[in-house]
């Protein structure tokens, strides 16, 4: 079957390590640590499914603290890149303006310089700002790179938006700041949701800058405190860290899955536009 | 917590008073000096993951507490691999912020001599009480012009042994001699038990294996000068010549992949005979002694012997791993680090420490090797000497900034690791000298 | 409508309104933008001539340098891992973005047929690309444990292997290895976006080739592939942005081993940087990916308009 066959082995590749994370994080630590070869093990599941290790997680680790930080700052990031991507999609697609074409491909080359260059230049920006150690050295570093793709998909959106649209509104007094308001951005709600979406993920995905500008435990992301804080002296807490790693992705996942259609459409649309 | 009246304090402490007199609060008040930190400061304190779990808890649980109760002032204790301290100091120092009081291993203290805060007065106050420090403690802490770190303890490096598989290989002892030592690895490796030794980058269990192999031929990094490149001579290509067949006769050759756990987790689930490492390996099979079990059905910890490293053409040598922890220059809790700094070295405090790491950890000044802990147990005897005979990096030069970037590099390790891989040693030595010879300019 | 009630009122003063409109767009333009450059003015502009500046001289952590020139360039170009990492880092995105063309295009191509749960489906192959990297790479890592691993155990039942495979621990398999996962994570979004290409072209063009005798490779080369090909352009374009700058994958798998085998540009630059404290020579390290990075761009960006014109 042409069909069937490579769609289970797709699905497969894709999604056993998900299963696998969710099978690690209910196993007993006996049964975890076989090796490989060892006789009469079966790794695919437990018959003595344990919450300890969840447990473990959300009470003796400062996990929860991490989601809360990590969902402020992507919350907070999301809004800022979306008020400013909006904002400069609009300008760039709809507007004529001098350099209009130059400060694009400006904003595209921004896209390009690496993070790793980046980050000890902004250690020292924090520093003088005294932001260091704080959510807000990352809510103001995020949009670097969440900007420069709000404003692509939005100018993608809005350059769909027929002209007649804001002509009309332009004829009947409304100055062009009340069109773009009051006409056009309620038009291109879901390519903001779908730019929202893609922030969301970005942010959460970010994990350079966090684990340079961030240190006290209580200031971590997920993605940051799950690698430092879970990992003790000889031991890969694997169960803990299986169960970090699932119960950290299950904000975006749940975020994603209310907005899929959307998320679907801002990667195409960032891709066609 | 924060504001406690004097009367208040000796009114609720009472007769401990007089108990706690090596502590820092009552020590201030009987001194009648007003503590120099405000109440309620936040000390936030780096830690490596202790090999020993257990000196964690103790901390956690029960000193800590006790020393914000006793110095008014809260302790965020952190602990993170081990190989990400140094990452983390460079961080911190970047963005002007992070944490008070961070342990370093070895002489990464004098990578940031600028940004560090002298702790001679501490340092030396707990050198004299305590009868000296050990000379690799002053090499690695001091650069000739301040205490850069206060020095906390040396974690002995041994090579943990399964004494009955040497017995069955016909070693009724550890094997004096590299050679012998070869000898005995290949035979057990033949039976699927091989050596386990890493030589990737991870701060402890290579630098502790390769820089004593490489002195022990008669190798050495620099000349006593401290700036001449010496590593390029006969014995030093003898030594990587040796550990290239000695690797691929009787090591795990995933070694190159380890960091300081893997090691660990292959002998404690019995795939590996003997491997360079600190004394946890015996530490944890004794704590969950009936959860290991060796294959005639015995408890592991009864099969595990200690031994030095073997010798060479030239001598035998040791390096250890050397912990300290420094105060940089951005903490803005600096009166309240050293207070905490003076409480938790106090003798019966740091005491109570020593003891949780059952000889884990050996102390830096001579005076704790009569310590009771030494003679519980016999198979952790030879950590006691640790301290006396380690050597420092940067042989035959100083323990200074530039023995510590090539540490920081793994040169010497990347030496053993390229010829282990392939490359012939007479190229993997011309290598390390070209590297050493960017370091040391 | 009031549309001619309103013309009416404000009577008819083309030229007046329309000098007024000009200004107002530019003062429009320059207030909508503004966020934006201050933003990325001040946290990308603004480090990025510093990273440039911090390049040219010999800065450690905590000690601010002097200018030396090119010389952290000339040093770290000698410089054997370095070497290794370049070499790494476009053997690491070309061969995955080979692999995450083909499997995607596959997949993009398997799902643009009708089937039950369809919509599901697209949801949750996702998944990979959507979960924080980090996260999902240490299950990964997990799998591949030298003395754990789940994949060696299957390996080993279906009799395939005797001994075990050192998938962390052996540099070409390390390689493979991170590989491995990149291409998991990519999968998805090259095929979620090629199977968007793929729903634009009519099925008419390929039943009329059908018609006209073109065997099916023959349509795939023939038809599918021109029209798709500014689409794949597009996403191979940020695919290869994302992939030459790769940190996460390596940091949690081998950390940059084993032994420097599988070091790739930003990792090497943090371990220079950050690691060993060794801050302009971090610098040069991630400044030297710039310029590559730039050049296939560029190229990249040219084929996409040739293809376009076309």
């Amino acid at each position: 079957m042409f069909f069937y066959l490579p769609m289970a082995f797709f699905l497969l590749f894709l999604l056993f390590p998900f299963y696998w994370m969710v099978i690690t994080s209910i196993r007993p630590d006996s049964e975890l640590y076989r090796p490989w070869n060892a006789i009469n093990y079966n790794p695919f599941w437990t018959t003595r499914p344990t919450w300890e290790h969840v447990r473990g997680l959300l009470l003796e680790t400062l996990f929860t603290t991490w989601m809360w930080n990590t969902m402020f700052i992507a919350l907070m990031s999301t809004a800022i890149s979306l008020v400013c991507g909006v904002f400069a999609g609009y300008a760039l697609s709809r507007l004529s303006f001098p350099f209009a074409g130059g400060l694009g491909t400006g904003i595209f080359i921004t896209y390009l310089v690496p993070q790793t260059l980046l980050f000890i230049p902004l250690a020292e920006i924090i520093r003088n700002y005294n932001l260091g150690d704080t959510p807000w050295a990352l809510i103001l570093t995020y949009p670097t790179f969440l900007i420069p793709f709000c404003t692509w998909l939005m100018m993608g959106y809005f350059k769909a938006v027929p002209k007649e649209l804001e002509e009309c509104a332009r004829i009947d007094g409304a100055s062009r700041w009340q069109a773009m308001l009051y006409i056009i951005i309620p038009v291109a709600i879901p390519g903001i949701l779908s730019a929202g979406i893609f922030a969301f993920t970005l942010s959460w995905n970010e994990f350079i800058y966090a684990l340079v500008f961030l240190s006290s435990p209580d200031q971590k992301t997920v993605p940051v405190g799950v690698t430092s804080d879970l990992i003790r002296g000889d031991v890969f807490f694997w169960g803990q860290l299986m169960a970090g790693a699932l119960l950290g992705s299950i904000p975006v996942a749940i975020a994603y899955s209310f907005f899929v259609e959307h998320y679907v459409a801002g990667l195409t649309g960032s891709v066609k536009g | 917590m924060a504001r406690i009246s004097r009367r208040k304090f000796l009114q609720v402490s009472g007769p401990g008073v007089v108990a706690a007199k090596a502590m820092g609060m009552a020590g201030i008040l009987a001194s009648r000096t007003a503590p120099a930190y405000a109440q309620g400061a936040t000390v936030h304190w780096l830690r490596w993951n202790d090999f020993v779990p257990a000196s964690d808890q103790l901390l956690r649980k029960e000193m800590l507490p006790e020393a914000e109760k006793a110095l008014g002032m809260k302790i965020t204790f952190e602990t993170v691999n081990a190989n990400d301290l140094q990452p983390r100091i460079t961080s911190a120092i970047q963005s002007g912020a992070g944490p008070d009081l961070i342990m370093l291993n070895n002489n990464h203290p004098q990578l940031y001599a600028d940004s560090l805060v002298d702790l001679s007065d501490i340092a030396e106050a707990t050198g004299k009480a305590e009868g000296g420090y050990y000379p690799l403690v002053r090499a690695n802490s001091n650069n000739g012009q301040k205490w850069l770190s206060m020095p906390w303890a040396i974690i002995g490096a041994m090579i943990a042994y399964r004494k009955s598989w040497f017995e069955e290989a016909g070693a009724n002892s550890f094997p004096e001699t590299w050679e012998a030592y070869r000898e005995v690895g290949k035979k057990l490796k033949a039976k699927g038990r091989p050596i386990g030794q890493t030589l990737g980058h991870t701060f402890g269990d290579s630098p502790t294996f390769t820089y004593p192999l490489l002195w022990s031929f008669g190798g050495k990094e620099v000349e006593a000068d401290g700036r001449t490149v010496a590593i390029n001579t006969k014995e030093a290509v003898e030594s990587v010549a040796f550990m290239t067949a000695f690797w691929k006769e009787a090591h795990d050759e995933g070694g190159l992949a380890w960091d300081d756990t893997n090691n660990n987790r292959a002998f404690l689930s019995q795939t590996i005979c003997a491997t360079l490492n600190g004394a946890s390996i015996y530490i944890e099979s004794l704590r969950n002694a009936d959860k290991y079990m060796t294959e005639k059905g015995a408890q592991l910890r009864t099969d595990i012997l200690h031994s030095p490293l073997p010798r060479g053409p030239a001598g035998q040598f040791t390096m250890h791993t050397y912990h300290s922890h420094v105060l940089p220059t951005y903490s803005r809790n600096q009166a309240a680090a050293k207070a905490f700094l003076r409480w938790v070295h106090a003798k019966p405090v740091y005491e109570r420490w020593f003891v949780s790491q059952k000889g884990y950890a050996t102390p830096c000044t001579a005076q704790w090797e009569e310590h009771k802990v030494w003679s519980e147990d016999p198979v952790m005897a030879p950590f006691k000497v640790a301290g006396r005979l380690g050597r420092s990096p940067g042989y035959a030069g100083s323990s200074g900034p530039k023995a510590a970037e090539a540490l920081s590099k793994y040169i010497v390790t990347d030496m053993y690791a390229k010829a282990v891989q392939g490359m012939p040693a007479a190229d993997a030595v011309k290598w390390a000298e070209g590297e050493l010879k960017g370091v040391y300019g | 409508m009031a549309v001619a009630a309103v013309s009416t009122a404000l009577g008819d003063a083309p030229p007046p309104r329309r000098r007024r409109l000009l200004e107002d767009e530019r003062w429009l333009a320059l207030a909508l933008l503004l966020p934006t450059m201050v933003l990325l003015g001040l946290f990308i502009a603004y480090p990025f001539v510093r990273g440039i500046l911090l390049s040219v001289t010999d800065s450690r952590v905590g000690v601010s340098g002097s200018f030396v020139g090119l010389e952290n360039y000339y040093r770290i170009w000698n410089d054997g891992i370095f070497r290794t990492a370049v070499y790494n880092t476009f053997l690491y995105t070309g061969v995955t973005t080979v692999f995450k063309l083909a499997l995607g295009l596959w997949l993009a191509m398997l799902l643009n047929r009708n089937f039950r749960g369809k919509a599901f489906t697209r949801a949750f192959i996702l998944l990979p690309f959507i979960i924080p990297t980090v996260l999902s790479t240490f299950a990964w890592k997990w799998m591949f444990d030298p003395t754990f691993s789940v994949l060696n155990w299957v390996l080993y039942r279906l009799g395939a292997i005797t001994g075990r495979i050192n998938w962390l621990g052996d540099p070409d398999l390390a390689m493979i290895s991170i590989m491995v996962v990149n291409i998991w994570r990519g999968v998805p979004f090259f095929a979620i976006s090629l199977l968007a290409g793929l729903q634009t072209i009519s099925p008419e063009l390929n039943e009329a080739a059908a018609i006209d005798g073109a065997k099916p490779w023959q349509r795939f080369w023939y038809v599918t592939w021109p029209l798709l090909l500014p689409v794949t352009m597009v996403v191979m374009l940020f695919s290869v942005i994302q992939t030459f700058a790769d940190f996460q994958i390596v940091y949690v798998m081998t950390g940059g081993g084993p032994a420097n085998a599988t070091h790739l540009f930003a990792t090497y630059a943090y371990q220079i940087g950050v690691g060993t404290g060794l801050l302009s020579q971090g610098a040069a390290i991630s400044l030297a990916m710039f310029p590559i990075l730039f050049l296939i761009v560029v190229v990249q960006l040219l084929y996409i308009r040739r293809v376009e014109v076309r």
